[in-house]
């Protein structure tokens, strides 16, 4: 959903049909990130006060000096456990405290000691601990430097542009602590004043008070911005600080905008640039062939991020000179983070693997919520559903044309007069019906609740919202109001943790009137999206309790979710897991659900872009990620929409949905063979949901990736450093959608030396490293399974996946070219918090000597399954003379098989065993 | 009812007969012999019949599991005695959700369904019931519109054929008038005419102006004197008036007597005219004088009276062929096969949808009105096609 009336109007008002950029400031815009980026890479200011050291076990604290204006900041270095290090920046004694982002890590991240190597007049060497790694603070100019042996793996403020902007009087204010007062009688007045006063300068600068589009910020607090560089010596390749409707492989912003992290409603956004949408994850992942690293900058202002990319310690004119020279020595990419406010606050992950830095990262934010299954399956959605009627309806059709779904949605129509947590009375008079109609079928619905309250002294939630005094408050005391959905609306104050319990308390099933268990929430315009705010959000200086929307604004939707999704848990009593989506995000979001893409096109450009977009999320935690399959604006072609079915099916987070404009679009609704490419399209996604469900299940547990880039599998392989036309789903399912119209065919990269990779549909079996030409037609989604892998199906497909719980499996096994293979099986009640009480079945299924078993990963789980081993496909095989089954009460029995040498594929006809028991087949 | 006991005895034979086989229908069941291997329907491949629903998927076609979940495309028949038997997808058995009514897709799962065919087919059969009274009460409305229609209709085709015979008749008539009027004026015209060539031939108009002359010569002096003037001839606007002597004077042409000859050119000219002055106790001009002639009279008022005949002949002709020309334009409208819509025309019909009162007019027009009165044409001619075989009856 989009405030797309509202820019409609605005862009009216401002008399141009750009729907646009002009609507979002540029970094000259942004007064700080002016400021900041006229500062140009040198010599550093900034000393290190070695004298001021202080080394404790757990940290270093140590004092620097601008040796410009004589600020003093603190300088805080943590060893964390798992091969990070925390740096910490803050001024030494702030005329008031400066925010420091809370409820983001899971935990004080624990530390580990830090020693002492060696200390002179020029600086000191810590051990960062094993694998000779060792911090080195350089006290003039001051830098860090963290090393592995000789070889410098990162460095910060090597460029000089620590820049920390110390919290101020105002400077007319200083000398008359009188005038001060009146100042903050009359701010108007003043502010004229000092127009008047020192009109060029004080524009331009924005220190004290900024301008955007007839929206002015009041900045009481001045000019409170900070600044870092990071080199990263050998990099070519950075990725992450999603979110950019952008290439996977990060640009470099020399001479252009930097990467902007602020949340922001961005209607019909474009594609290919650096501009803000609607979430923000501050990490930054660098690769090359030998390390994979990673900086948490923890920071919820508005952030801009520079990338540019250099060849180690040169000049522009030495790169040129190298240029010219074809000199090969290391590349080296550069970064510099700029935020708006509060304190610099980064965490180094050091990798060295892909999947260590995931790890890492998770162990400070956590891990992806684990969704009930229901939530991977396929989601039907539209703006809107108009009736009880209506959702019957769409119900049957998918019945009727036997293509299954799982969730259907309400949009914002829904409502009473856009008040959530209320039924529209005569659209939707008897909810509970519905429900109670959709229970019976095992499916389930989502109905949205945006954070946005309409103000009306006849509606609970406001009245109770307002006299609790929960609302964000504007500049001058009263209750923040701004134009949103249902006109007026207020905005409650998520950061504030009572306001958030409060809020959860309303998804009781008593208090949300309508409401049944299978009854889930999407948190939409939760940037918060102001439709007359600036830039379609809150107004900065709008306060949150003691701090100001510059400081929390990228927070506001992370906490939205979280405090839904504790609702939602609450709701049954901390036994159900909760599904939530939501549109903007912060680090730590993957806690709480899923993540869509936000208000995409259907366009063609828009489908290619919805990989690296999710591919983007998912190196940051987020692995729930979806675009809105067929596009929400603009109207898709039927190839269009088939298309994105096929890619969609293989992405995380599936969901058909459109806007209220555009024809209905159903899937039934483009001809039968187009609802046959649909339907099976589907079917294949449901077939694959034990795949996904496993995949989520490891992804809660260690941070991993669901959707992946090549890269992260085959990290020393640089032809997949930049790939983002294809993916991998875990490590064993390689996708190439086909995203261009007309295709008739796509290469697609097989990566791996000596490996091998085996089509899903025809198991044929191709060579790895190797560009593929796969000739294509309508029906056709290019995937392929890795030789060696096991991955389990349950290929009955139903109405929904529920009713597929108690299903048998087929194994598809596919053999590696040391003719082995490996792979999980996961199995839970799936949608309960019961699998934490061990409550499950986890198994490895390894295939080597001719020998397929079933082990118990987790001996101490239990958890009983009625689903069944109905088929193994051994791919690659080669034909048996017998398959003897050995269960674990050692009774041997002969399996029928057939084997299709054309393919050589071996099929075990129905072995027939528990999906939960210990079993062994043998080939003979 | 008969038709009904002969379906349960069917359905009955079918679960005797193939009560191995789940999910057949009769008619498949000669696939399903027990042999010791089955046929693929499709003739693809050859089991051991044991693998006849065994929940194991052998045939690409299926029809090895008709009882199971096992195919992806398979298809399981549902008898549901007492209601209608149907086909449902494979994959709808054991799923947790009842969807045959026998609960017989149910076999093996956790959900508890209830047979709800008899209660399901006695509600069909209800509501067959209902519709079938429904359809025959509007077949019998039907009937009665057709009926109405065609009374209507013939009605209005004899009114039709009556009003085309009126209409010949007054075109008769009409130029029966036509031509009398004619015959009428051309008589009066002519009567007047020869009046005219009376009064102007030499004779005659001495011998008319020789008595008006002596008529005014009261003392048959031969000459026209002020005081006979005066005496005898008045101004035609104020008759009562005596003309002054200086009036009279110059009505002599400025002398005080006037001859015969003088008068017949001057003073006769004025009389004669009749514009100004006339002799006292007369009409008019002299003409006037003329037409009192009894003959001209009588043309005359005939002519009048055929002038006013034919106009009102003319008007009864162009209101006769005006409902004509409507009767035929509503007679060439489709009322339907049977014309059961005849009785549609000139009936309006409302339905009021939110805020917005829809008027239609069938054969006429449609309109929108809104609450604050605006109201929009939506058309005209609201209905333009029927439905050709059924009217229901409300």
């Amino acid at each position: 959903m989009v405030p797309a009336l509202v820019l409609w109007l605005a862009v009216c008002l401002s008399g141009t049909w750009a729907v646009d950029r002009g609507n979002f400031k540029t970094c000259d815009q942004s007064a700080f990130c002016k400021r900041q980026r006229a500062l140009k890479p040198g010599q550093s200011p900034y000393r290190a006060l070695l004298e001021t050291m202080e080394l404790t076990n757990t940290r270093l604290t140590l004092q620097l000096i601008n040796d410009n204006n004589k600020v003093r900041l603190l300088l805080e270095l943590y060893r964390l456990q798992g091969n990070m290090t925390r740096v910490k920046i803050n001024e030494l004694k702030p005329l008031k405290p400066r925010f420091e982002v809370p409820d983001v890590l899971i935990q004080e991240p624990p530390t580990e000691p830090l020693s002492l190597l060696s200390k002179d007049e020029n600086g000191v060497v810590l051990s960062l601990g094993a694998e000779s790694q060792r911090v080195i603070v350089s006290a003039q100019p001051f830098r860090l430097d963290i090393m592995e042996g000789h070889e410098v793996l990162m460095s910060l403020n090597s460029r000089g542009l620590l820049a920390f902007e110390h919290l101020r009087m105002r400077k007319d204010t200083q000398a008359d602590p009188e005038a001060e007062k009146k100042e903050e009688a009359d701010p108007a007045n003043q502010a004229e004043e000092q127009t008047a006063k020192d009109d060029e300068e004080k524009v331009e600068d924005g220190m004290w008070e900024e301008t955007f589009k007839s929206h002015s910020d009041s900045k009481p607090n001045g000019p409170s911005s900070i600044s870092l560089d990071f080199s990263l010596p050998g990099v070519e390749h950075v990725y992450g600080i999603p979110e950019h409707a952008d290439t996977l492989k990060l640009k470099t912003t020399d001479g252009g905008e930097p990467y902007r992290l602020y949340n922001l409603d961005v209607f019909q956004y474009e594609l290919y640039n650096p501009m803000a949408l609607y979430g923000a994850v501050p990490v930054m992942l660098a690769h090359n062939a030998q390390r994979t690293t990673g900086i948490f900058w923890l920071n919820a202002a508005e952030t801009w991020v520079d990338i540019s990319s250099n060849t180690a310690g040169k000049t522009v004119f030495g790169k040129m000179l190298d240029y010219v020279q074809g000199s090969s020595e290391t590349p080296q990419t550069d970064v510099r983070w700029i935020s708006e406010s509060g304190i610099i606050d980064v965490f180094i992950m050091l990798g060295p693997t892909p999947y260590d830095v995931f790890s890492q990262y998770a162990s400070l934010t956590g891990t992806q919520a684990f969704p009930p299954l229901a939530g991977l399956a396929y989601h039907q959605c539209r703006w809107n559903y108009n009736d009880q009627e209506d959702v019957q309806s769409v119900d049957v059709g998918f019945d009727q044309h036997d293509i299954p779904y799982d969730f259907i949605w309400l949009d914002i129509e829904h409502t009473d007069g856009k008040r959530y947590f209320t039924w529209d009375p005569h659209k939707f008079a008897t909810p509970k019906d519905m429900l109670e109609a959709l229970m019976v079928k095992k499916r389930k619905m989502v109905a949205i609740v945006d954070p946005h309250i309409k103000v009306d002294s006849n509606y609970k939630i406001h009245n109770e919202i307002r006299s609790r005094g929960f609302y964000v408050k504007n500049k001058d005391g009263g209750d923040y109001e701004g134009w949103c959905w249902p006109g007026n609306a207020g905005y409650p104050d998520f950061t504030n943790p009572e306001m958030r319990s409060w809020w959860a308390s309303m998804f009781a099933y008593d208090q949300y009137e309508g409401s049944m268990k299978n009854l889930y929430t999407w948190n939409d315009m939760n940037e918060p999206s102001v439709f007359n705010g600036p830039e379609v959000t809150m107004h900065k200086d709008a306060m949150h309790g003691a701090w100001e929307n510059r400081d929390v604004h990228n927070l506001y939707g992370f906490y939205v979710q979280m405090a839904t999704a504790e609702g939602l848990i609450q709701r049954s009593g901390g036994v159900e897991r909760p599904f939530v989506l939501t549109r903007a995000f912060f680090a730590g979001s993957q806690r709480y659900g899923a993540v869509w893409t936000g208000d995409n096109a259907a366009e063609w450009e828009h489908l290619k872009i919805s990989i690296p977009m999710c591919l983007s999320l998912g190196l940051v935690g987020i692995s729930l990620c979806g675009a809105d399959v067929g596009g929400f604006f603009k109207t898709p072609s039927s190839e269009l929409l088939v298309r994105w079915y096929q890619t969609g099916a293989y992405q995380p987070f599936f969901r058909a949905h459109a806007h209220l404009d555009t024809p209905r679009r159903e899937p039934w609704l483009f001809g039968p063979e187009n609802t046959a490419l649909i339907r099976e399209v589907v079917r294949q996604r449901y077939a694959l949901l034990p795949y996904w469900y496993q995949l989520f299940h490891h992804a809660y547990h260690t941070g991993h990736p669901v959707m992946r880039p090549l890269w992260v599998e085959y990290p020393q392989d640089s032809a997949t450093f930049a790939m983002d036309n294809q993916f991998l789903i875990g490590r064993d399912l390689l996708v190439h959608p086909v995203t261009e119209e007309g295709a008739r065919g796509v290469t697609a990269y097989l990566p791996g030396k000596g490996e091998v990779w085996f089509d899903v549909h025809t198991f044929q079996k191709h060579n790895g490293a190797q560009n593929l030409y796969i000739p294509v037609t309508m029906s056709s989604i290019p995937v392929f399974q890795r030789g060696g892998s096991i991955i389990p199906r349950k290929v009955r497909v139903r109405r929904s996946s529920s009713c597929m719980e108690n299903d048998p499996y087929t194994l598809y096994v596919a053999l590696g070219p040391q003719r082995a293979a490996e792979g999980e099986l996961y199995i839970d009640d799936s949608h309960t918090f019961n699998f934490e009480k061990k409550e499950f079945i986890h198994r490895r299924l390894s295939f080597a000597n001719n020998i397929l078993s079933s082990i118990n990963l987790a001996p101490d789980a239990q958890y009983s399954t009625q689903s069944w081993i109905e088929r193994i496909l051994i791919l690659g095989a080669s034909k048996p003379s017998k398959v003897t089954l050995k269960t674990s009460d050692g009774q041997e029995r002969q399996v029928e098989f057939e084997f299709d040498s054309s393919m050589s594929v071996l099929t075990l006809r129905k072995p027939g065993m528990n999906a939960g028991a210990d079993w062994t087949v043998a080939l003979q | 009812m008969r038709c009904q006991i002969i379906i349960a005895a069917t359905f009955w034979s079918v679960c005797v007969d193939s009560r191995k086989i789940r999910g057949i229908s009769l008619s498949y069941k000669r696939f399903y012999r027990e042999r010791k291997s089955f046929l693929c329907i499709d003739g693809s491949r050859m089991v051991p019949f044991e693998q006849v629903n065994d929940d194991y998927c052998d045939c690409e076609d299926g029809s090895d599991e008709p009882g199971t979940a096992a195919c992806p495309n398979g298809r399981f028949y549902c008898t549901n005695l007492g209601f209608r038997p149907h086909y449902i997808p494979s994959s709808r058995v054991n799923d947790g959700i009842c969807d045959c009514c026998d609960t017989s897709d149910e076999y093996n799962s956790l959900t508890w369904c209830l047979n709800s065919c008899r209660n399901l087919g006695q509600r069909e059969r209800a509501d067959l019931e209902g519709r079938m009274r429904t359809l025959d009460e509007g077949l019998r409305l039907k009937q009665q519109l057709i009926e109405e229609g065609v009374h209507i209709w013939r009605e209005k085709q004899t009114q039709l054929i009556e009003l085309q015979q009126v209409a010949e008749d007054l075109q008769v008539k009409l130029e029966e008038h036509r031509r009398r009027k004619n015959t009428a004026d051309r008589l009066r015209e002519q009567t007047l005419m020869a009046l005219e060539a009376e009064d102007n031939g030499p004779r005659r108009q001495n011998r008319t102006i020789t008595s008006i002359f002596h008529q005014l010569d009261s003392n048959n002096d031969g000459s026209i004197t002020v005081d006979e003037v005066q005496a005898k001839v008045a101004y035609v606007e104020d008759e009562e008036r005596i003309l002054s002597e200086d009036e009279a004077v110059a009505l002599l042409g400025g002398g005080h007597q006037m001859d015969l000859t003088m008068f017949q050119h001057m003073l006769w000219n004025n009389l004669r005219s009749g514009d100004s002055i006339k002799i006292k106790g007369t009409h008019g001009a002299l003409v006037g004088l003329v037409d009192e002639d009894p003959n001209i009279k009588a043309a005359g008022s005939a002519a009048e009276r055929a002038a006013a005949d034919l106009k009102k002949v003319e008007e009864a002709f162009e209101t006769v062929n005006m409902e004509i020309s409507d009767l035929t334009k509503k007679l060439t409208i489709d009322y339907g096969a049977d014309r059961e819509y005849l009785f549609m025309n000139n009936q309006c019909y409302q339905l009021k949808v939110y805020e917005y009162t829809y008027t239609l007019c069938p054969f006429n027009q449609v309109t929108q009105k809104d609450v604050s009165g605006t109201e929009v044409s939506l058309g005209t001619r609201a209905i333009c096609g029927f439905p050709t075989t059924h009217l229901a009856s409300d």
